[in-house]
């Protein structure tokens, strides 16, 4: 029970960082590899509005904000004029803004190691469970943000038309939909998803900006997992990595979680390629 | 001052190495690996354990390095080959991570991140420390040449015309009887076994090998080396790695300039440098500054894959 507890922690971190990889991959079909970075990003930004007196859930909100502005701005310096090359050449572009952004919180920051001024409790016990109120509130927005953004797609207008869009931007753009306004939307709502699940991470792990390639490969690998775009998927495939990388720390060894992602995106990749929810793509 | 120009040469000889081997996967057959650092990784961590730790000689521990890395690629390839570019590209990066996971906790083997003394060096003996550099330098420009002259070959030869055709469309060779598949996975060995020649030179040149030497930021130099001096063309490779390595090895002179910067802010700051370059070069010369060149009439669009 504790292992599935601490599993389903460590998914509550990845899950908004996956759906908002879903859902860049399933509008522009490209692998973006800063999401790790942005989530840095990210925590470093709640950190700082921390380290300035604010409270932490304040923090919590200007990442959301500073995660979504910058992902746009990555997009249109980056990525935008870009569109239509091949998706390696995106991912290669994608690692290289990864590098970038790393070093741009090395540079302002230094390398050490940082955490929110949280006070120092004792961990809760409840039915022979042990966990902190942090992993409580982790796991509480995870699910509601979860919740909300899988609504959203589901039922309001932005979200049919983001789906729309994602399915087939010229027919949508036929039909009149503005889409390079919904591609912003779009955009917008996959960097909150990285602020927040980078706020996320930052209250459960320590904050260093070395964390990206430990955060970017379970992120990708619950999103492959889940089968790409799939936003409920990318939800389901955060749960399996969180539960496999407590298996691996329970029953293998603890510094092996890091290769956890990467062991479970070649199963799933040689297995079943679709992964869990999504359809098989065709070739070409 | 001359001693510092020798130690950049034989870095660059290294990079040189790294960038010829990631060209027959990427740049012929259009194989994204970005765990360029774990095939080096590989390398460099076989040949220590052959010379120090089993006290076997050097060219054994070169051969065993360059074994392993085949088999390393063998290995990820077979996984990951029937896959899509950005996929293999995932799970390459995925297998550089555990490597390097691997040689920080497998302390009894790589003894982890104290680092790994190695001893054995490529050098005869009896030499002074001048010409024990300059020797160093020389054995890694043969190296490198070796690579050269062979991968060029192969680049040249029905077998690398097979390799581009794949790049192109796999659909074609497939039709025309080729197994696609063994094609991709030789081209995969060969260069996962030339990446880990190059960590065993490596290991052996800077004698202290840790984890943190195999980082990402180690494969993104290879990849811009590459991507700069235009996929597909060794000559490219070989120029791109010279290039990269002068920019990299450049920058430290800025160094003196910046008193104001800790050291940390500025190699901080030869990474950001280096990762916007190679966003402008993909951006505004995705073919690199030497195109491959291919006999005219044969492809009307002049852009590579990388593009």
């Amino acid at each position: 029970m504790q292992l599935l507890l601490n599993a389903i922690a460590s998914a509550a971190i990845l899950a908004p960082a996956a759906i908002g990889f879903t859902l860049i991959f399933t509008l522009f079909r490209y692998t973006n590899f800063a999401v790790g970075a942005l989530m840095t990003t990210g925590a470093f930004a709640a950190w700082g509005m921390n380290e300035l007196g604010l409270p932490i859930w304040m923090g919590g909100v200007f990442a959301v904000v500073f995660g979504a502005g910058l992902l746009l701005a990555s997009d249109r310096i980056v990525f935008e004029p870009l569109r239509g090359r091949s998706g390696g050449t995106l991912l290669l572009v994608s690692i290289a803004l990864s590098v970038i952004i790393d070093n741009v919180i090395r540079f302002a920051f230094g390398t050490q190691i940082r955490a929110f001024d949280l006070p120092l409790r004792p961990p809760l016990t409840f039915a022979g469970l042990r966990f902190t109120p942090e992993t409580l509130w982790v796991i509480g927005i995870s699910i509601l943000a979860t919740l909300a953004v899988g609504a959203l797609l589901a039922f309001t207008r932005l979200g049919r038309a983001l789906r729309a869009v994602a399915d087939n931007a010229s027919l949508a753009s036929i039909r009149g939909l503005p889409v390079p306004r919904i591609e912003a939307a779009g955009i917008l709502l996959a960097g909150a998803l990285f602020g927040l699940s980078g706020t996320l991470a930052g209250l459960d792990l320590a904050i260093e900006p070395n964390l990206s390639l430990a955060l970017a490969i379970p992120v990708i690998a619950a999103a492959i997992v889940g089968g790409l775009g799939s936003p409920l998927g990318a939800a389901l495939g955060a749960v399996i990595i969180g539960l496999a990388e407590e298996l691996t720390v329970a029953f293998i060894s603890a510094p092996y979680k890091g290769a956890v992602g990467f062991v479970v995106i070649a199963l799933v990749l040689l297995i079943r390629p679709q992964g869990l929810l999504g359809r098989p793509v065709e070739r070409k | 001052m001359d001693a510092y120009l020798v130690a950049i040469l034989t870095t660059a000889a290294v990079y040189v190495i790294l960038a010829l081997a990631l060209n027959i996967q990427f740049g012929l057959t259009g194989l994204m690996n970005f765990g360029v650092v774990g095939f080096y990784g590989v390398g460099a961590y076989t040949s220590g354990i052959m010379t120090e730790t089993l006290g076997q000689p050097i060219l054994l521990g070169m051969l065993a390095a360059i074994v392993v890395g085949g088999l390393a690629g063998g290995l990820v390839s077979l996984l990951s080959i029937r896959l899509s570019g950005d996929f293999l590209a995932i799970v390459t990066l995925g297998f550089a991570e555990t490597m390097r996971l691997a040689f920080n906790n497998e302390d009894w083997l790589t003894r982890g991140p104290r680092g790994f003394l190695i001893m054995t060096r490529p050098v005869i003996d009896g030499l002074g420390r001048g010409a024990t550099a300059w020797f160093i330098l020389g054995v890694f420009v043969l190296a490198a040449i070796i690579v050269f002259v062979v991968l060029n070959r192969l680049a040249g030869s029905p077998f690398g015309r097979v390799l581009r055709a794949i790049r192109e469309d796999d659909l074609v060779p497939a039709t025309l009887g080729k197994n696609v598949l063994a094609y991709r996975l030789q081209a995969f060995v060969l260069g996962s076994a030339a990446m880990a020649l190059a960590g065993s030179l490596y290991a052996h040149y800077v004698q202290t090998i840790t984890p943190d030497n195999f980082t990402t930021q180690v494969a993104v130099l290879v990849w811009m080396s590459l991507i700069v001096g235009g996929a597909g063309n060794m000559k490219g490779a070989v120029v791109g790695a010279l290039v990269v390595t002068a920019i990299y090895e450049g920058t430290r002179f800025l160094a003196p300039l910046m008193e104001f910067l800790t050291p940390t802010q500025v190699s901080a700051l030869r990474f950001i440098i280096i990762g916007t370059l190679l966003i402008v070069v993909v951006r505004y010369r995705p073919e690199g500054l030497l195109p491959e060149r291919i006999a005219p009439r044969s492809r009307p669009d002049p852009v590579p894959a990388a593009g």
